[in-house]
């Protein structure tokens, strides 16, 4: 073991405040990311537990948000491509929810996101982990099913009665797995979506969900579609779909700057409690360092040492971090947060973290040449 | 190798500036080691031992003069020349032991070896003999915290004598100990001189160290008083 990693652990009380501050820093960008994807990730759930394996959208579109509809005349021509099993466009729509308050309840009212489904077992509509119940209940007409999380906001329990559109429906049942940060969603079949005016049979549709005969072949029929299309509507692949649509929420202005602005904020503590515990330690082996320049070991090897303990300590933070924000992670699911850490956000971190422990590392060498050997003959 | 020539400094001079003062403390001081020989510096304190063995080991450049150290002009080396002069040919023992306290006996001396870029085996093999050979084979793998004061001082030596160096330097490397200890380490320190020919400068204001001189020096406000050869002249190359 090397004299670094060896003091780091022998020492590690002297090295905490350092690792905490990276970990902190650490556990700051990627909670604040994390509830961002996790949002991001509730706005995509409808997609991810989609059995249709390639989404049609407009050609222009970057992903599920900011998608402007296209022609209905898109479902035939994509039905066109013998691969294909089943083509339905996936309705998303708005209403207005208000509960009937019981004593002492509060009356609550809120606009509600409407989503369609086939309540038929492998419709692809229908999102592939609702449970045999659930499609039952959502047979009967005026049912509709909400996220649990979902409960409270609305004011509502399982059997109660809701108004939507000034009809009144019933809970039929919750689910899990679909929360919102922003707008609650409402699933219901197609029949009850006509009954309370959200069905919608206009010229233009939204995303068209695609079901294959063969779901291996998903990015190859994709290609052939895009082909076939002729540039009128572009074949996505559901995860190709799910990512973009995250990459998408990301590229939103206000989130990036905020992320920005927190990941600045967690790099400056993070560099100056992490140099200021790092030179604090190096101080206190002062003598032990320049005992060792007594005997001949250059400065340019001590400096390595120093470089070595914060490559260390960034390990440390780096564990920490792994512990806290999976720590977090428990709350938030016990909590109903939707929370995802994507790899392409958790690397970057990581890196940030090992870069502050080395800047710390090479801010904290100046404290090296206090390491007089001189000074120890007394 | 006893009667060689190993230090050769002449006309040694340091000034140090305290706030506008300045203080003289090595004034034109000519000093010289031989191989094989423990050579004691005493003196009260301030009277300028310590920077003249600072000045003899390449740690602190004096104003004036100049310092043959085995044969070679110190002074007129590069710094990184320096270093590497120590590391090849100096060791080190002082007051304050300076061992990383996270490391075992065995470990400090192997760090030291390491940067001589001797292999791991063999600096594992030179660690536990050199260790053997100050008293410690009990004590190879016990960190500071666990060894007492002499054996603390012991691994110092240890470290310094695993590089097989010609220049020996202890600066007070008896005053943290008790009585005991403090013969035990005098008596290696010996043993290096009259063993492997090391020549071995030892700082003290000790008086028992006496016994195991072969020259003593005194000092005082930076000059040295009296220059005593104890086990009889050697003969001069």
């Amino acid at each position: 073991m090397s004299l670094a990693l060896s003091t780091l652990i022998y020492e590690w009380r002297r090295y905490l405040a350092a690792v905490i501050a990276l970990a902190v820093a650490g556990l700051l960008v990627l909670a604040m990311t994390g509830m961002f994807m996790g949002m991001a990730l509730s706005f995509t759930a409808t997609v991810d537990k989609s059995p249709a394996q390639i989404m049609i959208l407009p050609p222009q579109a970057e992903g599920l948000f900011g998608d402007s509809g296209q022609p209905r005349r898109m479902i035939p021509m994509v039905y066109e491509h013998p691969g294909v099993a089943e083509v339905q466009p996936m309705i998303m729509n708005w209403a207005m929810w208000s509960n009937f308050p019981k004593d002492g309840q509060p009356a609550k009212g809120d606009g509600v996101r409407v989503v369609v489904v086939d309540p038929v077992k492998g419709a692809v509509t229908l999102p592939s982990d609702f449970s045999d119940a659930t499609i039952e209940a959502l047979k009967e007409p005026f049912a509709v099913i909400l996220d649990r999380t979902s409960l409270g906001k609305l004011g509502v329990q399982v059997g109660d009665k809701a108004k939507m559109n000034g009809r009144t429906v019933t809970v039929a049942g919750v689910v899990d797995g679909y929360p919102n940060m922003f707008n609650t969603q409402v699933f219901t079949s197609y029949q009850t979506a006509k009954l309370i005016y959200v069905a919608d049979d206009g010229p233009r549709v939204g995303p068209l969900l695609v079901k294959l005969k063969d779901p291996t072949r998903a990015k190859q029929v994709a290609a052939e579609l895009n082909v076939l299309g002729a540039g009128q509507f572009k074949a996505w692949t559901r995860e190709e779909l799910s990512k973009s649509s995250q990459m998408g929420m990301m590229k939103e202005g206000g989130i990036a700057i905020m992320i920005g602005f927190m990941a600045l904020v967690g790099v400056f503590i993070g560099i100056v409690i992490t140099w200021q515990t790092l030179q604090g330690a190096i101080l206190a082996n002062i003598k032990e360092f320049a005992s060792l320049r007594a005997l001949g070991v250059s400065m340019g090897e001590l400096r390595l040492i120093i470089i070595e303990l914060s490559f260390w300590v960034g390990v440390a933070g780096l564990i920490l971090t792994v512990i806290l924000v999976s720590g977090v992670a428990m709350l938030a699911k016990v909590g109903g947060v939707p929370m995802d850490f994507p790899l392409f956000l958790d690397i970057p971190v990581a890196i940030m973290l090992m870069v502050i422990a080395i800047l710390s590392g090479l801010f904290s060498l100046g404290i090296l040449k206090k390491s007089q050997p001189a000074d120890l003959l007394r | 190798m006893t009667g060689k020539l190993a230090l050769n400094a002449k006309g040694l001079s340091k000034g140090y500036k305290i706030g506008k003062l300045k203080q003289q403390v090595l004034k034109g001081v000519d000093f010289t080691a031989y191989h094989g020989q423990v050579t004691m510096v005493m003196g009260p304190s301030g009277s300028g031992k310590s920077t003249l063995i600072a000045a003899l080991s390449g740690l602190m450049k004096p104003d004036e003069g100049e310092v043959m150290a085995l044969g070679e002009n110190l002074w007129k080396k590069k710094r990184g020349k320096i270093d590497r002069f120590r590391l090849d040919h100096c060791g080190f023992i002082f007051q304050g032991f300076n061992l990383f306290p996270s490391l075992n006996a065995t470990q400090q001396v192997e760090q030291v070896l390491k940067y001589q870029k001797v292999k791991k085996s063999e600096a594992h093999r030179r660690a536990v003999e050199v260790l053997d050979a100050v008293g410690l084979k009990h004590r190879l793998k016990q960190k500071p915290a666990e060894l007492s004061g002499g054996e603390k001082q012991r691994v110092a030596i240890a470290r310094a004598l695993s590089k097989m160096p010609s220049l020996i330097f202890a600066d007070e490397p008896t005053s943290a100990l008790d009585s005991v200890s403090g013969q035990v380490v005098i008596k290696l320190l010996h043993q290096a001189a009259k063993e492997r020919g090391a020549a071995v400068v030892v700082v003290t204001h000790d008086p028992r160290l006496e016994a195991y001189a072969d020259r003593v020096i005194h000092m005082e406000d930076g000059k040295i008083l009296s220059d005593t050869m104890i086990s009889g002249p050697p003969v001069i190359v």
